[in-house]
């Protein structure tokens, strides 16, 4: 089966296509090899963003998408979604980040906009290589450690007790209590710390 | 801190250390070292005869911060959870010289063992919750101004704490270390190691502010015809009834001075304080009886090393790291490991409690599951090209790969030989061994040379 990549070039807001020519970015994109759709959307990671990907998938039966737009850090997970709520496995997605690397960065619109081709003519390239990944599965421990028995660690070893999770609660002194208990009153009620 | 020792869902292990963590989120190995107590807490009953009898009984008490004295054999305050004693080994006179053994003789329930030693106990745990809390800012050391420390009246707020409290050692009496007078005049300097780019930390310590309006009221409501001076920079007290408390200092009668205090010494039996007034531009003297100063709060001892040997990282002053200033206050860069309290930066307790309450609710989203998706994007290795030579395995942050041994067809027979394992489940897909393999048999999935060479081509051709 051929491989058919979509491109969606986000504008955020004005973050991106203030300084980004995002309509020729998604242009160019259209014109690389492998890539039979291309456009461009105000918020993609919005919820109508993320149901333009989900459609496009389908309509035009794409098999691999490069998304260009902030940080993976930011929104890597929530196009993974998207793409895979689209039907394809969350592996074959690729992200470009062309607002902290590339719009906030530059203001230039000309070099700017050619380095954002640049990056999503990078991207396409590598997500034709691609592989689907399985995520896999470890098994959880349920217990918890709290290391430091003062305010802060009583109050977290407390809190998953009560939830009914077994904790231990390591203590460097020989008594739980921490600063706290050296305290008189404590502000702004005057109550009593230890 | 009773419901925390009697919650039965709690396993309290105090005068411990956490030594060493492996694994990874969900299941972690935790060993912690008990440090001797020289007293078996399953035996005692924490009558406390032990503490009346020994001998030593002129060791200054780091709970009260040497302002007042202590036992060998003895707990770390009167109210302590578990309320059992123990022994200091540095200053038993058994332990020391081999001499005494008092507290042996007369313990009703022969709970003394002088031959206890560390322990190291094991346990197996999914998520982490660290609450080191802080230690306070050095000032004998970098505050020459102030007198190194050598005026006994001049004191941090933690000693001023002291003082103050009805279990400290003046009975909550408010009385000055040097003489046990009652000071009249109380003065008191914030910012001290705090905001102090020279001498001290760039940042805000956040508590002393409000602490400050605490001590100066207590000041003034507890010694009649009394004088609390502040010298401040800036009052903060963004805080629910925080500024309305600061208001109730006011309108006790504190007074608050904006300016920097340049020099202390001392002129008889009293303290000078020389400082200028902001506001209104001129130098100002003010004689004290007693000053207190609100030092800054410093990451505790050893929390650094604590990081490094669990894996996670600090910032550029010492505390805790979270994994986003915003967004991720409470996580850290290594999954499953959480930060409550001041380690991750000064906190008083309104804050420290919600920060704790937070890191709860994220490990408990954690226990709720009984197993969890793990990242693909990890390193693998083609075995047909491995040459066993274990180049990768100490480069491996996460200690993710080891040397296994493979048996394969010969020509002779079955051949053994080493080739590199990863655990996909420790392995967090950094690539730090890809380079590093010389055979070219390790890759990053999501990360091949094949992806990232067609990413170049595409660049450069």
């Amino acid at each position: 089966m051929s491989k058919r990549v979509g491109v969606f070039v986000c504008e955020c807001g004005t973050n991106i296509a203030s300084v980004v020519d995002t309509v020729r970015v998604a242009e160019e994109a259209a014109k690389l090899p492998g890539v039979v759709f291309a456009t461009t959307y105000k918020y993609m990671c919005s919820d109508p963003g993320q149901e333009l990907i989900r459609k496009s998938i389908e309509e035009h039966k794409l098999t691999q998408v490069v998304v260009a737009s902030c940080s993976p850090r930011m929104h890597e997970k929530t196009f993974r979604k998207a793409v895979e709520a689209g039907g394809i496995n969350p592996y074959l997605f690729e992200m470009v980040n062309i607002r902290e690397q590339d719009s906030w960065v530059h203001h230039d619109r000309e070099e700017a906009s050619r380095k954002a081709i640049d990056l999503v003519k990078m991207a396409v390239s590598k997500v034709l290589r691609n592989q689907p990944l399985q995520i896999a599965t470890i098994p959880v421990t349920r217990k918890a450690l709290v290391v430091g028995g003062g305010i802060a660690g009583m109050q977290a070893a407390l809190d998953i007790a009560e939830a009914g999770h077994p904790v231990i609660l390591v203590e460097r002194e020989a008594s739980i209590g921490g600063k706290m208990t050296q305290i008189d009153k404590t502000f702004p009620t005057m109550d009593c710390a230890a | 801190m009773v419901a925390v020792a009697q919650h039965p869902n709690i396993e309290l292990i105090t005068y411990a250390e956490v030594i060493k963590v492996t694994g990874y989120i969900g299941n972690f190995s935790v060993t912690i070292k008990q440090k001797p107590k020289y007293v078996d807490w399953d035996a005692c009953t924490g009558c406390g005869t032990c503490m009346e009898k020994c001998p030593t009984k002129k060791i200054k008490d780091e709970f009260d911060l040497g302002l007042g004295l202590r036992t060998a054999i003895h707990k770390v305050y009167p109210q302590a959870v578990p309320g059992k004693p123990y022994i200091d080994a540095e200053h038993c006179l058994k332990l020391t010289k081999g001499k005494c053994g008092v507290c042996e003789k007369i313990c009703p329930t022969q709970s003394i063992r002088f031959d206890d030693k560390d322990q190291y106990i094991t346990r197996e745990v999914g998520a982490l919750v660290m609450a080191t809390g802080y230690d306070l800012f050095n000032w004998e050391e970098a505050y020459g101004e102030y007198g190194y420390g050598k005026y006994p009246d001049v004191i941090s707020s933690l000693h001023f704490e002291r003082l103050v409290s009805a279990g400290g050692p003046t009975g909550g009496k408010i009385k000055r270390p040097s003489d046990g007078k009652e000071p009249k005049s109380v003065a008191f300097i914030k910012c001290v190691g705090s905001r102090d780019d020279t001498k001290g930390k760039s940042y805000c310590s956040r508590a002393c502010c409000m602490y400050t309006a605490k001590h100066a009221y207590q000041v003034k409501d507890k010694i009649a015809d009394s004088e609390a001076y502040v010298f401040y920079m800036d009052v903060r007290t963004a805080g629910k009834n925080y500024e309305e408390f600061y208001q109730r200092s006011l309108n006790a009668g504190a007074r608050y001075i904006r300016g920097r205090v340049s020099k202390i010494y001392p002129r008889g039996d009293r303290l000078v304080l020389k400082a200028e007034d902001s506001l209104i531009g001129r130098p100002i003297e003010v004689e004290a009886d007693m000053v207190v100063l609100a030092t800054a709060m410093v990451p505790s001892a050893g929390s650094g090393e604590l990081a490094r040997t669990i894996g996670f990282s600090i910032d550029k002053d010492g505390f805790y790291q979270e994994a986003h200033p915003k967004l991720q206050p409470v996580e850290t860069f290594a999954a499953g490991v959480f930060l409550a309290g001041a380690c991750q930066g000064p906190k008083d307790i309104p804050d420290s409690v919600a920060q704790a309450s937070a890191a709860a609710a994220k490990v408990l989203g954690l226990l709720a599951k009984t197993e969890l998706a793990t990242e693909p994007m990890v390193s693998e290795v083609d075995i047909n090209k491995c040459s066993g030579c274990g180049l990768c395995v100490p480069i491996c942050p996460y200690n993710a790969i080891t040397l296994g041994e493979i048996q394969e067809r010969g020509h002779h027979g079955p051949i053994k030989r080493s080739v590199a394992q990863i655990n996909s489940s420790l392995c967090q897909g950094c690539g730090a061994c890809v380079p590093a393999c010389r055979s070219v048999a390790l890759n990053t999935k999501g990360f091949t040379d094949e992806q990232l060479v067609a990413e170049v081509d595409a660049l450069c051709l």
